[in-house]
């Protein structure tokens, strides 16, 4: 489904990302793995368009994403939940979901996303009329989850959902992707440092260390191999 | 009788300041959109005034285009067709000039582009209100209704005290009225009016929702100078006016906003309705030169107790 070949970006001279390529397949959770400042964030960008490239190719479907103005990508159904949340603060709870449905999959069935959010996160039911501002962090998680689904994408791109999150919140947070893969069958792209926690929800995994793939595989190839378990599993030996 | 005398004087200066302050309210509520809203410093937003007041001079007396609608209501709606006029020179400007220092390109800046639009707007003041002279002239025009110098006589039942509701102030008051409520129906309540506010609130996660962060900065921009014109067009109805109006009434739209909360536009519009209260008050035992000294006391006095404003709210983009 989402085709990363060789792709390379850089900020103002510097390297961010390294011929990194990764394939994402039809119903998959996808991890991407890796130590802070390895490019994760980065890559998810490029994908919307928010950094542009130095060379490579990402294809989403089949079709040149590159060649794709930023605002129309989410159109094309991929849904990025960004990285520290990033919900609208000035609008309410229900507003923003709305806004997560500015795409035409998303206004098309708005009424049944909109009750399966409410199913997964009932709190935002509840809040529907507060300022998302004034939200707790969990609270706000779920709120740019929600937003994301809200779109009805093919793709759901995940950028850190568990980062400043209290442990139990952090561990909800999990439940419910893992919820979200399992009985809607979407396609999921993770970004993740919490390593044990990503590398167990997902199919295949990918270990990015400063801006270059190291590692890549199924679960029991990442969680069998030395380097992983011990850097980031604190197994081993 | 002298209370009588005092109380007929206070409640016309009320009723002055009410309708005054109404069309104050919505050249604010244009600028709040701009600045309040959309966070882009517009110095030449009187300006955008201005053309709205000689766009409906043009339509109605110069060039007569509206003159079948007769003398009474074709100044009100050259006044509001004064909106979708600028409305297209908001639209270019903000293309060619504004775009380049504010929304995605600024985002991540330090100043968020601040330092850019000051000195750009200034700039766009400065060729809008000279060009205006060119190819205006400087003699003072005025788009006059027969409704200026006719009034509804309210008796108050206080003596004699009878309020005059200047015709034309009130129906361009009430102008200004509806046009605030539908501007802020299509902000609060539209896919459009959202899109405008997930926009300001935060360009880049806007544009993962595929919003097209870019043409909304521009829609709300020319709505914006569309809004702030047709106030121009009303101030037309009642004020005599040359290019160089804008200097005096940038300054009022700076205070309302601010004094209404930035980022409320409803709170815009009551700032701009306070200012023009203030002004028809103190003109009862101030001289004209002191008004505007009188207006910003208010401004102080209030901005000093709610730093926010009246209806910002302090937490918000904290």
């Amino acid at each position: 489904m989402l085709d990363i070949e060789d792709f390379s970006v850089a900020y103002g001279g510097l390297r961010a990302l390294t011929g990194v390529s990764l394939s994402v397949g039809e119903g998959q959770l996808v991890a991407i793995v890796g130590p802070n400042g390895a490019g994760k964030s980065t890559l998810f960008k490029a994908i919307s368009g928010i950094v542009p490239p130095v060379s490579g190719s990402i294809r989403f479907e089949g079709r040149d994403l590159l060649s794709v103005p930023p605002p129309q990508r989410a159109h094309l159904g991929i849904a990025h939940v960004p990285e520290g949340r990033q919900v609208f603060k000035t609008l309410t709870v229900r507003e923003n979901i709305e806004m997560g449905a500015y795409t035409e999959a998303g206004r098309a069935r708005f009424a049944q996303t909109l009750e399966r959010i409410h199913e997964l996160f009932p709190i935002l039911h509840e809040r529907a009329g507060q300022l998302a501002g004034t939200l707790s962090g969990g609270e706000q998680q779920m709120l740019a989850i929600a937003r994301g689904l809200a779109s009805a994408p093919r793709l759901l791109m995940l950028d850190e959902p568990s980062m400043g999150l209290a442990p139990t919140v952090a561990d909800q947070i999990f439940e419910r992707v893992s919820q979200i893969h399992r009985e809607d069958g979407l396609t999921i792209l993770l970004v993740e440092q919490r390593v044990a926690e990503a590398l167990e929800l997902c199919d295949r995994g990918y270990v990015l260390e400063t801006g270059r793939i190291v590692l890549d595989g199924p679960y029991q190839t990442l969680i069998s191999d030395d380097r992983v378990r011990r850097a980031y599993l604190g197994l081993g030996e | 009788m002298e209370w009588e005398i005092l109380v007929e004087n206070l409640l016309n200066a009320l009723a002055a300041g009410i309708t005054i302050g109404c069309i104050y309210g919505l050249m604010c509520v244009g600028l709040s959109l701009i600045f309040g809203i959309m966070r882009v410093i517009n110095f030449a937003q009187g300006d955008l005034l201005m053309l709205g007041a000689y766009s409906a001079f043009y339509l109605v007396a110069a060039w007569g285009i509206l003159a079948f609608l007769g003398p009474e209501f074709g100044p009100f709606v050259g006044a509001i067709l004064a909106g979708p006029i600028v409305f297209a020179v908001g639209w270019l400007l903000h293309r060619w000039i504004v775009a380049r220092v504010s929304g995605l390109r600024t985002a991540a800046s330090l100043d968020e582009g601040h330092f850019g639009q000051l000195i750009v707007t200034l700039g766009i003041a400065l060729i809008l209100h000279n060009g205006g002279l060119i190819l205006f002239g400087s003699m003072p025009r005025a788009v006059s209704t027969p409704l200026s110098s006719s009034a509804w006589m309210v008796e108050t039942g206080i003596g004699d005290a009878t309020i005059f509701l200047n015709k034309a102030r009130v129906i361009a008051g009430l102008v200004a009225v509806v046009a605030v409520v539908a501007l802020y129906w299509l902000l609060d309540r539209s896919r459009l009016g959202k899109a405008l506010r997930a926009a300001a609130d935060n360009p880049t996660a806007a544009t993962y929702m595929g919003i097209d962060v870019d043409r909304a900065h521009r829609i709300a921009f020319a709505i914006g100078s569309g809004i702030t014109a047709v106030a121009g067009g009303l101030v037309a109805t009642y004020l005599s006016f040359t290019p160089f109006m804008g200097i005096d009434f940038v300054v009022i739209m700076y205070a309302g906003v601010v004094l209404g909360g930035m980022g409320s536009l409803l709170g815009a519009f009551w700032g701009g309705l306070t200012i023009g209260f203030v002004q028809q008050i103190s003109a009862l035992v101030l001289p004209p030169q002191l008004q505007n000294a009188a207006i910003f006391v208010v401004f102080l006095l209030i901005v000093s107790i709610r730093p926010q404003g009246m209806f910002g709210r302090s937490a918000e983009r904290a």
